[in-house]
This record gives structure tokens, C-alpha cells and sequence, in this order.
């Protein structure tokens, strides 16, 4: 169980209350093999002898025990529940911040289905081996081993007849557990898919209802659960073969022990008594042995998730955990540069297309900035390595005068304001949504960034106003008003680089004007994918990609006078234009 | 010290009025809805009934045996070993062999079975619940996250799992354990007997003490663990903004808050379920004490031999334990009921209505009306988002709706889509009233391109294939040509066989929405709904694709909307909105000599 240290990990802060759970648990444990002892003295000593004194007082011994052992119990309890949730509780945060710290690139290896499950279902299933292991788990098998001690204590030499299948059952749990853990981790893998189709389907469900692919869907859910079945059936059924083998086993031997054991009572070599209790307690070990199978069951699924987790939790490369750069400025600031790509290629990590060919340009403090270029052409991903959700493969990008790679991340990020291409809102109010990015935002802020992304007049139209809720993907809202208001948490920022990642193209053309004019006065340097020219002439500069390389670069009228690519897309506009 | 208050100091979840005492309500429509879930859970399971017979009589087997096998052994005690007479032990011995033979057979076999037929009733619960959900109409995935869907489809149902692989045969077997313990024991000792029935009115309180707290609790654990998952999901989907804003932090903060509500109600429940146990072993060792104590008083008075109180303490102790697992399993079973609840929360949600009387192969003309439509969606309260909506379009003609952000055109897309149902008007197919047609009928003679293009994570082939699944590869490329979709997807490392995914990054947002476009060239609809279907792409692969698509259009009834003005320009008619109103329509020309909003709209836009 090696390399189930990291999770262990997770323990240690809750040794103490695990020990005072554990010392109670012990407690209740030695009350019951106490127990058969006293019974065996109320036998003998007791009735056997003829005492009646004997038996009240052993009788009453017994009673004290069992309240010892109750009290015990109860209190066991709440500080096993303690340990067992507050360690999933540990568990969790700490999974999720590992989640938080992964790189874009990161998430692209662990779809978010099979982290969901992570975070849920796999927690549970450790957690649920913890909780178990305070108060039964580690009982079972001590009750075990304790009425095998206790049989020895009482008749060594029938005791040993106990043990005569043990090499066997080791070999056989060995097994047993191997391919359970094997199986376990299959099991999790495919309640990953699970969750993930159903993600797909909830996120698409207007798709499959237009389409009418209801069937289709639940035939692709049906397939993905019946695997699901299939192993969970495999891996239980695998498990589920040690209680009948051990229980065999054990009986057998027990038959073993009676057998020897009477044949010493006849040569007077042992008590009746002794055979008795040995018997009871050989009883006694085969009552916890389904508790047992239950057990090995609970650890390798455990231990399957516990792999699992441990997965996440030791990534180091890939985590935006980014040591602090020693470097000193290397490029003296220029003053009126915002920033700078110098030679910048980009490939997406594992793939081998190249995304971004040496890109180079230059954007002054406070100027506009237009990227244009075909579907596919690189604009977004260009857009993407500013606020470093991936790095370059080669070249530099220069943010006032200083390698991004050499800004703290957080700094970095603060200084740019993102409006992706897909709205992403989240569940809250409207102004919740809007001061999402800036937590200590007043309503003054709120509204004034709500005005300029031009959705203020929409809002205060809604009859909860700004208090309107707003589903998960902004569903009740049409596709410019998302966009409105995923321009305003951007603007309430007040970054000084703004990236707007076509983020207008659900407005009409009079709400955009209005956007482009309301924000005119902004300081912020920006960066604009368009489609439209008429937007593109708005800005200071224009950056024009094909297939990830920079084959324009100028204002509209430069690239109009030079550029075939250029005026192409303007005749592409202005064509339509003259028929309409 | 604090290690040590640290465990009582848990925030209480329940009230006082959660746990009422037993006699104030004696059915309270919660133990109903108990019932009722159980009932559910029961009838999915029996669908399997011919395997679940054969699982019931192997726990017969296996009971008996379990019962045999230490009354068998002290018989021998008694007859034999105290006797000091050998000799017709070896026969007995032989006799145990077998028994245990028969015991170890029956266990796993019933095992074996029972999760075939739990993992079965697991797998029909939770295709079933997905295919449910798949047929609840819109306004319900509006109102709720995905990820709290998601997690009774995963960790509701695992309740119901864990419960089914193993509470159906424990409580099964405990019946039966005690039935027949009880009867051994009287034939033992009825006057013992009595003496350890004393225990069980105890037993009964004490469970329902702790079950009417559980209960409660694991349905708030439930919950919490829905409410977790749903922000997990949305976090991490929408990951891209949490690294931009840098609200990492937060986020954890958040997650911290919400995982320990979840920590909250699973310590409670996990704590009160524990004192199950604890109870039980109490009561147990009390009326082991008990039956110590006066058998010993009554061996000593010679009315009962010393065997039978050696049998009858090991009897009592069968006679308790199938007891204490059937109060353990109560717990199990509340988890489950739980779990249950939610899942079946989903499948009593009204489906669709579907009661369409149009003959399934009626082949629409095209023909669509809005007869006086006023439309408001379910979460906004009194705000209309289209009033008093008419307007007939022709077989064959192209629509365009245009109009200011949120004026409702989508709205009018999710309409003819029967997305939603009007309450106030008609939406009218060939004059039939939509609610008349059969969905199944209405939307296979329409493709659509959605204002968000979605992907699901499987080849370009299905993902084209979408819009029609017996649609051939070779027709999937043509539509790419057409779509203008077939260069790039050349360029992908398995080509038409690369496997997409949803949030992957091998496809920018334009070329998505070019496979939305190449799904509907595919589907040959009557009815063709574009949503902004181009405002991802570039105006030149627009001005490609453009000549396709009005060849798409033709002959067939179209809708388009597009803030890009002159992508509509094949229009036959124009719908101008405004908040909700349709407040000009007519052709293009009309509406240029009306010389109003949309002659305006035109001028801003720079076209003339």
C-alpha cells in the first residue's frame, strides 16, 4: 500500500481523534472476547460448581462491561464521523484546488467528467473506507485475530487447528485483491463516461431534441452504462467469492478443532469447558469473516480510487504553480509599448500542427487592436497565450516591457480584461455575474460597466432587475444579451489590456456602435477579433492571420492599398453590400 | 484538547420539528413517500423475478445451513463430547463437512445472481431516468445546473446500488435467520426464550429513534452532494473565465463553503447511523447476560441441562444479530430511499407533450403561421418576450427575422421548433396547429443550426451524421464541401475520422459552426431554422458558403436570422422585431420604399 501515501497523508492532521476512536473501538472489542470468558467461568466456576454467588457476580460484571462497551461505542461514533468526513472534507479542497491550479493544457488531458467523478464518487469511496475502518473494519479483523489469541490462550494446541487453512486464504485474498483493484479502477473509469455523456446531452440537449437523436442518445447512454454494469458486476462478483471461500475454510477447520479437540478431552488431556470456548470462539471467527469480505471488497475499491486521486493530486508539471522568476527585467520598458509577440510559434500540446508561426507584432499603450483572419486561422489561440492559458512553444510575448513568463500570473491576469468567444455565465444574479471578476465591485461600478457594454437598459427592464437570476449558461438570456454581459464583467475590471474575442457578434450593428463609442474613452489597450471591417476600421491597427502566420499588418487604409487578402474580405463585405 | 471537542461541536442540521416524537405523527406523509420510493425500487428490481426466486431459495439454503452448523456442533457438545462418547461423531463430522459444502455453494451463488439482478435494476434505473430526461421539455434544463442533474444519475443511483448488491439478501436472510432461531429456541427453552424477546420492544424504539434522523439526514446529504457536483461541473466547464478573472480563490472558497455543507449532514448522518450498531450490541450483551444468568440459575436448579444454555447462548446471539443487520440495513436502505427519491424526482417530471394526431408520415409543405403568439419563458416571471406575434410564411420562401439583441427572434426559432408550447395563440404547420403534430413528425423535416454549435465526442463522420444517421460518408463529405468544412477537416490528424470532443481545442468556434452548417446539408429538411449560423466565420468563407446555403434554402421553407445584414439578402420576406413585436414585415423592397426601421437599420449598417 505504498503508493497510497498521498492520500494517507490526509489522515495525519485527525490522528488524535482517529486514536481516541480507535482506543474506543478497542475497548468495545476486548468487552466482547471478554465476554465468552466469563460465560465459561459462569459455567464452570458457576453452575458446574454449584455457586450462585459466583454466578450473580459475573453476571453483573457482564452488565457493567456491555455499558462500557455501549458508551464507548456512541462516542466512537462522533469522533469517526469527525475523522471520516473532515478528511473527505481535506480530501476534496484539496483536489479541487489541485484542479484549479491545473494549466489549460492539463485540462485537456482530464476531460471534466472524470474530474466530477474525482471529486465525488471516488472521495466517497475512500472516505467510506476510513469511516469503517474507525469503528468495524479494523474490529472485524481484530475480532478476529482476538478469539484466535483468546483460543490460544485457553487450549494452545486446539487453537492450532484454527489456523490450518491460513497459507491458503493469503494466496487466495492476494488474488483476489489484485484483480479487484484492477477491476475497481475500470469501474471508476467508466462512471467517468457515464458523466460524460450525460454532460454532453445536457449541454446539447437543444441539439438532440432538433434533431430528434433522443433514441440515438439513450441508445449511446445505454451502451456506456451497460458497460458500466458489466464491469461494476465483474468486479463485485470477483469480490464476492472470498466470503463463501473463507467461510468454507473456516468452518472446516473448525470441524478440524472439534474433532482433535474431543479427541484430547477424552484422553483427559483438556476440559470440556476449554473445548467449549474454543469452539465459541472459533464461531466467533467465522461470524466476522463475511464482515471481512466486506472489508477486502471496501479496500480495493478504496485503494482503485485512491489511484485515482492520486493521479490528480501528483501532477506538478502542468500546474500554473510557476516558480518566481529570478530574471530581471530583461527588456527595458518602452514607454508607450503595451506589448510586444516577438517570434511567437505555438503548437497545442500533443498534437503536431503547428497552430501559430512566428508571430511578431507590436501594440502601443491605448491602441486598438484588430485580428482578422479565416475561420481557423489561429485569432483565438493567439488571444488565448496572453493571459498564459498556454505558453508558446517559441518566442516571447512582452507585456510592458516584461516576459509574461516573468509576471506573477495573478498580476498578469489582473492586468487583462477576457471576453472569450462563448459567453460561459454561471449561476447567480445578474450582478453577480457582472462583479464576478471584481468581488468588492459597488452597484455604481456594477451598473456603469453594465452601461457601457450597452445591457444596463435591458436589465433595469427585467422585473428583478440586476437581482435576475441567470441559469447555468445564461440560458433565458438571447445570445447578444450573454455577451453584453460577459463584456461588462471584463469592463468592471478596468484592465488595462482588454481582449474581446469576437465577443460581438450577437449585437446588431446599432448596439455595437454604441458598445465600440461607450468605450472609446477607455484606456485600456485592446485587442479585437472582428469579422466585421467595420469594426476593424475603428481600430488603430490591423493584425490579418492565415493558417497561424501574419500575412497583414497596418491600419485599414495601409492594407487596403496592399493587401489582396485584405480586400478581399472587403469585397466579401462590400459585394453583398452593393446588391442588398 | 481541541482534538476532543472539536467532533461535538458540528453545526445540528435537524430541528425539533424533524424529529417529532413517534406518537405525535403516526403516519406522516413522509413514511408514505418512503413507502411509495421503496415500492419504485422494488418493482424495477422485479422485473428479473425468475432469477430473484432462485436467489431467495438459495438463501433459504444458506440459512438453514447457517443454522444447522452450530446446532449440529452442539449437539455433538452435548451428546458426545460431554458424554465422553466418541464414537458416531465422525459420521456427524462428515455430516458438517457437507453442510458447510452446501453453505459455501449457496452463498456465492446467491451472490453471484444478486448482483446480476442489482447491477440489472441499477442499469434500467439509470438508462431509464436518461431517457426521461431526455424527453422533459426545455424550460426544465433551463432551470437547473448540469451537474446537479448529473449527480443523480451517478451518485443518487450509487446509493440505490450500494443498497441493492447487498440489502436485499441480508434482510431476506435475517428474516429467515430469525424465524428460525425463534423456533429452535423454543423447542429449546421457551421460558428462555421469552427472556430474550424482552429485548426486541428496545430494539424497535431505538431504531426508529435514529432512523427517523437519518432518514432526514440522507436526504440532505444527498442534496448537498447534488449542489457540490453542480458546481464542480461549472466550474471546471467554465475554467477558461475562472483562470482569466483570476478567481481561482474564490472559487476554492466557494468549493470549501459547499463541501462543507456536504460535510455537515454526512457527519450527522454518519454519526447517528453509527449508533445503530452500538444499540443493538448493548441490547445484545444484555440479554446475554440475562440468559447467563438465569440459565445458570436454572442449570443449577437442574431444570435445563448445561449444553442447552451453551447452545442457547449461541443462540441468542443468531437470535440478535439478524436483528441488529436488519436495523443496520434500515440505514442502508434510507440511503438508498434517498438517492431514489431524486432519481425518481426526474422521472415524475412531465414529459413533453406529445399527442400529436397528424400521421406520422405526413409530409409537411412548409407552410408556417404564428397566429397571435405571445410567449414568456417559465423563470421571467411577467416579462413577455414576443406579444401578439403573427405572420404566415409560404412553402419554399425564405424568412429573415432581424431585429436588436433579445427583441426575441431566437424566441421565435425555439417556437417553431416546439421547444416551448405557447399558451397564449397558435403555431400553425400547414394550418395544423403545432401541438397537433407529432414531434417526431415536425422536427424531422427541419434542420437547424443553433446559435451555439456543439460537438459531442465522436468522429466528424457522427457528429455530421447528426443530422441524418443513415446519411453515407460519402453524402457527410459532400455536405463538408458545401459547408466548406472539408479543407480543415483534411487537415486533421485522422481526417473524418478524427475524434472530436466537446471542449477539445483541435477546432476553433467558426469551424464548429461550419459542421453545424454541414449537419443541416445532410438532414434535406422541409423547414430550415439558421440562428446566427455563420456569425462565427470569417465574411470571405462566409461569402463561399453562402451560395450554398441559399441553394440549401431553395424549395424550402427557411428562417434566418443574422445580425450581419446582408447574409440575408435572399430574403423573400422580412420580419423586423422589437421587444417582443413584429413592428414591420414585407419583402426587402416593401420595407426599403417604407423607409422605416429596417431601411434605417440598412443605412447604419452601411448597406444600400
Amino acid at each position: 500500500m505504498n503508493d497510497l501515501k498521498t492520500i494517507f497523508a490526509y489522515v495525519k492532521p485527525y490522528k488524535w481523534p482517529a486514536l481516541i476512536a480507535f482506543c474506543l473501538m478497542l475497548t468495545e472489542l476486548v468487552v466482547e472476547l471478554i465476554q465468552p470468558l466469563i460465560i465459561a467461568k459462569i459455567i464452570d466456576d458457576g453452575i458446574v460448581a454449584k455457586d450462585i454467588g459466583t454466578i450473580g457476580y459475573w453476571g453483573l460484571i457482564l452488565l457493567l462491561l456491555a455499558f462500557s462497551a455501549f458508551t464507548s461505542g456512541v462516542i466512537n461514533s462522533f469522533f469517526s464521523s469527525h475523522v471520516a468526513q473532515s478528511f473527505a472534507f481535506d480530501l476534496r479542497n484539496a483536489l479541487f484546488s489541485k484542479i484549479q491550479s491545473f494549466s489549460m493544457a492539463t485540462y485537456l488531458r482530464f476531460p471534466s467528467s472524470g474530474l466530477i467523478t474525482r471529486l465525488t464518487s471516488d472521495v466517497q469511496q475512500v472516505q467510506s473506507v476510513l469511516f469503517m475502518s474507525l469503528r468495524i473494519m479494523i474490529r472485524a479483523p481484530l475480532s478476529a485475530v482476538g478469539s484466535l489469541v483468546m483460543a490460544f490462550f485457553v487450549n494452545p494446541k486446539m487453537a492450532m487447528f484454527l489456523l490450518i487453512g491460513t497459507p491458503i486464504l493469503i494466496f487466495f485474498l492476494n488474488v483476489s485483491v489484485k484483480k479487484g483493484v484492477h477491476l475497481f479502477s475500470e469501474v471508476q473509469r467508466r462512471l467517468d463516461r457515464v458523466n460524460r455523456v450525460l454532460q454532453e446531452n445536457l449541454q446539447a440537449i437543444r441539439l438532440v431534441k432538433a434533431y430528434m437523436r433522443g433514441k440515438h442518445e439513450s441508445n449511446r447512454f445505454k451502451e456506456v452504462s451497460s458497460s458500466l454494469q458489466d464491469d461494476t458486476m465483474k468486479a463485485l462478483r470477483v469480490m464476492e467469492t472470498i466470503q463463501p471461500v473463507l467461510l468454507f475454510v473456516m468452518n472446516i477447520s473448525l470441524l478440524g478443532a472439534l474433532w482433535f479437540g474431543s479427541i484430547d478431552v477424552r484422553n483427559g488431556e483438556a476440559q470440556v469447558g476449554e473445548l467449549v470456548a474454543v469452539v465459541n470462539y472459533a464461531l466467533r471467527m467465522t461470524g466476522s469473516f463475511s464482515m471481512f469480505a466486506f472489508i477486502i471488497n471496501a479496500l480495493s475499491r478504496a485503494k482503485a480510487s485512491s489511484e485515482r486521486m492520486e493521479e490528480i493530486l501528483l501532477i506538478e508539471k502542468g500546474t500554473e504553480t510557476y516558480p518566481a522568476s529570478t530574471r530581471a527585467l530583461d527588456v527595458k520598458p518602452t514607454h508607450n509599448e503595451a506589448l510586444r509577440f516577438e517570434h511567437v510559434t505555438f503548437q497545442y500540446p500533443n498534437t503536431k500542427k503547428t497552430v501559430l508561426q512566428d508571430i511578431s507584432f507590436t501594440v502601443e499603450k491605448g491602441e486598438k487592436l484588430a485580428i482578422m483572419g479565416a475561420t481557423g486561422s489561429g485569432k483565438s489561440t493567439l488571444l488565448n497565450l496572453l493571459p498564459r492559458f498556454y505558453d508558446p512553444t517559441e518566442g516571447a510575448i512582452i507585456i510592458n516591457g516584461r516576459n509574461i513568463e516573468d509576471w506573477p500570473l495573478e498580476e498578469l491576469r489582473e492586468y487583462i480584461g477576457y471576453v472569450p468567444q462563448s459567453s460561459m455565465l454561471f449561476t447567480g444574479s445578474i450582478h453577480e455575474n457582472i462583479s464576478w471578476g471584481k468581488q468588492e465591485a459597488s452597484m455604481e461600478e456594477v451598473t456603469t460597466a453594465a452601461m457601457n457594454a450597452q445591457i444596463h437598459h435591458t436589465v433595469v427592464n427585467f422585473p428583478s432587475g440586476y437581482e435576475t437570476r441567470v441559469g447555468q449558461k445564461g440560458v433565458n438570456l438571447s445570445g447578444g444579451q450573454k455577451q453584453r454581459l460577459s463584456i461588462a464583467r471584463a469592463l468592471i475590471r478596468n484592465a488595462s489590456i482588454l481582449i474581446l474575442d469576437d465577443s460581438t457578434s450577437a449585437l446588431d450593428v446599432k448596439t455595437e456602435t454604441a458598445f465600440w463609442d461607450a468605450i472609446e474613452g477607455e484606456e485600456a489597450t485592446m485587442l479585437v477579433v472582428t469579422q466585421k471591417i467595420r469594426t476593424a476600421k475603428g481600430a488603430d491597427r490591423i493584425l490579418l492571420l492565415d493558417e497561424g502566420r501574419v500575412i497583414g499588418y497596418g491600419t485599414h487604409e495601409e492594407l487596403l492599398g496592399t493587401n489582396a487578402r485584405y480586400l478581399q474580405i472587403v469585397m466579401s463585405q462590400q459585394e453583398q453590400e452593393g446588391e442588398a | 484538547m481541541k482534538f476532543i471537542r472539536k467532533p461535538f461541536g458540528y453545526e445540528p442540521i435537524l430541528t425539533k420539528e424533524d424529529v417529532k416524537g413517534p406518537f405525535q405523527k403516526k403516519k406522516g406523509p413522509r413514511a408514505n413517500n418512503w413507502k411509495n420510493t421503496l415500492l419504485r425500487i422494488w418493482k424495477i428490481v422485479d422485473e428479473k423475478r425468475a432469477l430473484l426466486i432462485a436467489v431467495l431459495l438459495l438463501v433459504v439454503v444458506s440459512s438453514v445451513m447457517a443454522l444447522l452448523g452450530p446446532f449440529l456442533i452442539g449437539h455433538m457438545i452435548d451428546e458426545y463430547v460431554l458424554k465422553q462418547q466418541f464414537d458416531g461423531m465422525l459420521p456427524l463430522i462428515a455430516g458438517l463437512v457437507f453442510i458447510y459444502v452446501l453453505l459455501a455453494l449457496s452463498l456465492f451463488f446467491q451472490n453471484y445472481w444478486m448482483i446480476g439482478i442489482a447491477q440489472g435494476a441499477v442499469y434500467r434505473m439509470r438508462t431509464r431516468v436518461f431517457h426521461h430526461l431526455l424527453h422533459l421539455p426545455i424550460s426544465y434544463f433551463d432551470k437547473r445546473q448540469h451537474g446537479e442533474l448529473m449527480s443523480r444519475a451517478t451518485n443518487d443511483i450509487e446509493t440505490v446500488s450500494a443498497t441493492l448488491n447487498t440489502s436485499f439478501i441480508q434482510v431476506f436472510s435475517s428474516i429467515l435467520t430469525l424465524t428460525g432461531t425463534v423456533i429452535v429456541m423454543l423447542s429449546l427453552s421457551p421460558f428462555l426464550t421469552l427472556l430474550t424477546m424482552l429485548i426486541i420492544p428496545f430494539m424497535f424504539f431505538a431504531t426508529r429513534w435514529i432512523t427517523k434522523r437519518t432518514g432526514k439526514l440522507f436526504k440532505e446529504q444527498q442534496a448537498a452532494i447534488g449542489v457540490l457536483n453542480g458546481m464542480i461541473e461549472e466550474t471546471i466547464s467554465g475554467q477558461r473565465v475562472v483562470k482569466a478573472f483570476s478567481q481561482e480563490e474564490r472559487m476554492k472558497e466557494e468549493f470549501r463553503a459547499k463541501s462543507a455543507r456536504y460535510r455537515r449532514t454526512g457527519f450527522w448522518a454518519l454519526t447517528y447511523s453509527g449508533f445503530i450498531p452500538k444499540v443493538m450490541n448493548l441490547l445484545n450483551n444484555i440479554s446475554f447476560a440475562i440468559i447467563a444468568g438465569v440459565g445458570g440459575l436454572l442449570a443449577f436448579n437442574g431444570h435445563v441441562s448445561i449444553g442447552t444454555i451453551v447452545i442457547f447462548t449461541e443462540y441468542s446471539r443468531q437470535f440478535t444479530r439478524p436483528l441488529n443487520d436488519l436495523a443496520n440495513q434500515m440505514n442502508t436502505v434510507l440511503s438508498a430511499i434517498a438517492g431514489a427519491e431524486r432519481v425518481f424526482a426526474i422521472m415524475d417530471e412531465k414529459q413533453e407533450e406529445d399527442s400529436g394526431v397528424v400521421d406520422a408520415q405526413h409530409k409537411l409543405s412548409g407552410k408556417v403561421e404564428f397566429r397571435d403568439v405571445s410567449f414568456k419563458y417559465e423563470s421571467a416571471e411577467d416579462a413577455y418576450t414576443l406579444k401578439n406575434i403573427s405572420f404566415h410564411v409560404l412553402p419554399g420562401q425564405t424568412a429573415a427575422l432581424v431585429g436588436a439583441t433579445g427583441a426575441g427572434k431566437t424566441t421565435i426559432m425555439q417556437l417553431i421548433a416546439r421547444f416551448y408550447d405557447v399558451e397564449n395563440g397558435e403555431v400553425l404547420f400547414d394550418g395544423m396547429n403545432v401541438k397537433d403534430i407529432k414531434r417526431q413528425t415536425l422536427r424531422s423535416q427541419m434542420a437547424f443550426v443553433l446559435q451555439d454549435s456543439f460537438l459531442f465526442e465522436a468522429s466528424v463522420y457522427e457528429n455530421i451524421r447528426y443530422g441524418r444517421l443513415d446519411a453515407s460518408n460519402e453524402e457527410v463529405v459532400e455536405a463538408c464541401k458545401r459547408a466548406n468544412a472539408h479543407d480543415f477537416i483534411m487537415k486533421l490528424p485522422h481526417g473524418y475520422d478524427t475524434i472530436l470532443t466537446a471542449d477539445g481545442s483541435e477546432i476553433s468556434q467558426g469551424q464548429k459552426q461550419l459542421l453545424s452548417i454541414a449537419r443541416a446539408f445532410v438532414a434535406d429538411p422541409v423547414i430550415l431554422l439558421l440562428d446566427e449560423a455563420t456569425s462565427s466565420i470569417d465574411t470571405v468563407t462566409e461569402v463561399k458558403i453562402q451560395q450554398a446555403l441559399e441553394e440549401l434554402m431553395r424549395g424550402r421553407t427557411s428562417f434566418v436570422i443574422a445580425h450581419r445584414l446582408n447574409t440575408i439578402r435572399s430574403a423573400d420576406i422580412v420580419f423586423v422585431l422589437q421587444q417582443g413585436e413584429v413592428m414591420e414585415s414585407g419583402s426587402q423592397k416593401e420595407l426599403m420604399e417604407h423607409n422605416g426601421i429596417y431601411a434605417n437599420m440598412l443605412s447604419q449598417s452601411g448597406i444600400k
